[in-house]
């Protein structure tokens, strides 16, 4: 596939001109704590993304079928219970065994420092806490976004 | 992927392959990839029968999509689904809240859906919505099913692309019709009134039926139902119904000779917007003529004219 231009042209604005960056949203484990989520859909929506929530309660198996159906650029983790390293390892293995290596994975929610390296060690990053600036956020989002984006063009 | 790939993937029905050539289709800059991709599968088409459900917002759509998946694909039928959202025209961006209401089935019977953002476009659905249509019929789909955007808009392009078009109504009909704008009471070839647990949905029912008394689609008598999306009553009439009226469709050309003209429009028009922008504007509109026309105070619509018509640049 010819990606060339947008290749070379190492701007994510180019990347995503004529197809905005897709997320998927998801808390694969029992978790109410919906506030957060909600409100990262709306402040992705109103930074040019196109928006996907899971819901709640969906697994780990349905979030990954839902990412690839919908050839997300990103899927965005959110857990506040404490679940964080099994269930965001056990996403990342899902894509692992099906060979998924252009879509980005990022986390968030009620996650202690001393687990942030474990997550970055199996691909999940950003790990953002109560408090983030949404601007930072975002800013994260649209960097992982334009690597999985290059991924898809470059084959 | 290779393009390739992708086809030879589309052709086994393979969902990766089916994803990201929608993808493909959904990128404006790729339409080279996308044009060798459609010519390569397009022989292939043909065999869908292709579903659209419209009506106004919250109304249960995408419920009735999802209980239709379940109900097909437990009779070995075999669906996949697409579903236009409006795009925010502020920031580009949308949320695409459909799939969210037929998740369970489509994980209990693995069925493929695909959410689209309409990017601005009027009418109900997507640009690429036409290609992911030949791309999923290609795929083998017995069905597909494309619900519009709903938006209270005049959602009127999918009777350009469907065979069979549902139109889902709720009980407090009147204001519905109103939101809805007259033209959609012309397009349908079912009518549903979804929710009828709900106080005011057997008057619904015969209010539309005296509506649509008189009228037809060619030898169609259109079908009112009612449903309760929550239970499934009332589905086997619906089902029943839109076997019918697919068998009907099938049996003509018309609903596939339609689909290829409107198609065809579509992509004449994007053809020559596109050789416009990118050929017109440098050659011509940044040229000396310009200037000699402005000079000559030449009113825009006749220097246009004259430029389209002298121009050399070959379509
Ligand atoms: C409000 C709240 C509730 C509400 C939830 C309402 C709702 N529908 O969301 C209610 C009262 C229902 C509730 C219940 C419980 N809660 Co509570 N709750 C909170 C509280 C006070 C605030 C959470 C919140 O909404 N914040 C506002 C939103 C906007 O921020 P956020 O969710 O943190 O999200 C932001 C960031 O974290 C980040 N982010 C989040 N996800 C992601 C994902 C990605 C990819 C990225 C990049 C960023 C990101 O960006 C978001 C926007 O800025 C927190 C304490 C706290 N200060 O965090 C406890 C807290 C989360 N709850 C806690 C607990 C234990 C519970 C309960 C189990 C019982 C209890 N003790 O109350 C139940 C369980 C409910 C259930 N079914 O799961 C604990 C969790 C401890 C843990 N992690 O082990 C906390 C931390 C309180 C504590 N210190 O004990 N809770
Ligand atoms: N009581 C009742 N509620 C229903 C029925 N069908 C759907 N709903 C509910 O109606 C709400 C909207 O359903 P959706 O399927 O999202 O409706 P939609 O027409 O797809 O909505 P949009 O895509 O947002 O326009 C949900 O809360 C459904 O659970 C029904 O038959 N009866
Ligand atoms: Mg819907």
């Amino acid at each position: 596939m010819s990606g060339g231009i947008y290749l070379e042209n190492g701007k994510s604005q180019l990347l995503f001109k004529d197809k905005p960056i897709k997320i998927l949203l998801a808390k694969p484990g029992i978790d109410g704590h919906d506030r957060g989520i909600l409100v990262l859909a709306k402040a992705f929506r109103d930074a040019g993304m196109e928006v996907l929530y899971a819901g709640l309660l969906p697994t780990p198996e349905s979030v990954v079928e839902t990412a690839v159906n919908e050839d997300v650029d990103v899927v965005a983790l959110s857990l506040l219970n404490g679940a964080h390293l099994t269930v965001f390892r056990k996403v990342a293995d899902i894509m692992r065994s099906k060979g998924i290596d252009d879509i980005a994975l990022v986390g968030g929610g009620t996650i202690p420092d001393e687990d942030k390296p474990k997550l970055e060690e199996i691909g999940v990053t950003g790990n953002y806490g109560p408090g983030t600036p949404l601007s930072v956020i975002i800013e994260h989002v649209t960097t992982r976004a334009a690597e999985a984006r290059k991924r898809k063009l470059s084959r | 992927m290779e393009l390739k790939s992708i086809v030879e993937g589309i052709e086994r029905s393979d969902t990766r392959s089916v994803a990201r050539a929608i993808s493909i289709v959904e990128t404006e800059s790729l339409h080279v990839e996308r044009n060798l991709i459609i010519k390569s599968i397009y022989p292939k088409t043909g065999h869908a029968g292709i579903i659209g459900i419209t009506g106004p917002p919250g109304i249960g759509k995408s419920t009735m999509i999802g209980n239709l998946c379940k109900i097909l694909s437990s009779k070995k039928i075999k669906v996949s689904v697409l579903a236009v959202d409006a795009s925010s025209p502020f920031s580009g961006g949308s949320l695409l809240g459909n799939r969210i209401r037929m998740q369970e089935n489509l994980s209990r019977y693995g069925v493929f859906m695909r959410s689209l953002a309409n990017r601005g476009l009027n009418g109900g659905l997507s640009r690429a919505v036409w290609d992911a249509v030949d791309i999923l019929d290609a795929a083998g789909n017995d069905f597909i099913i494309v619900e519009t955007v709903g938006a209270g808009q005049a959602d009127l392009d999918i009777v350009n692309l469907a065979d069979t078009v549902i139109v889902v109504l709720g009980p407090g009909l009147g204001d519905q019709i109103q939101a809805i704008k007259a033209g959609i009471m012309e397009i349908g070839h079912i009518f549903v009134v979804n929710k009828i647990d709900r106080e005011g949905s057997f008057i619904a029912i015969k209010d539309l039926e005296e509506t649509l008394a008189f009228s037809t689609q060619g030898e169609w008598k259109i079908p009112v139902y009612g449903t309760n999306s929550l239970t499934t009553e009332g589905y086997d009439d619906l089902i029943r119904g839109i076997m019918d009226h697919s068998e009907l469709a099938k049996s003509s050309m018309e609903f596939r000779k339609k689909r290829y003209r409107e198609e065809m429009r579509i992509v004449m028009q994007d053809e020559v917007s596109r050789i416009l922008n990118r050929k017109f504007k440098d050659m011509i509109l940044n040229g000396s003529e310009l200037e000699k026309l402005l000079e000559s105070k030449t009113d825009p619509y006749s220097a246009a004219r004259k430029i389209l018509k002298g121009s050399t640049v070959k379509l």
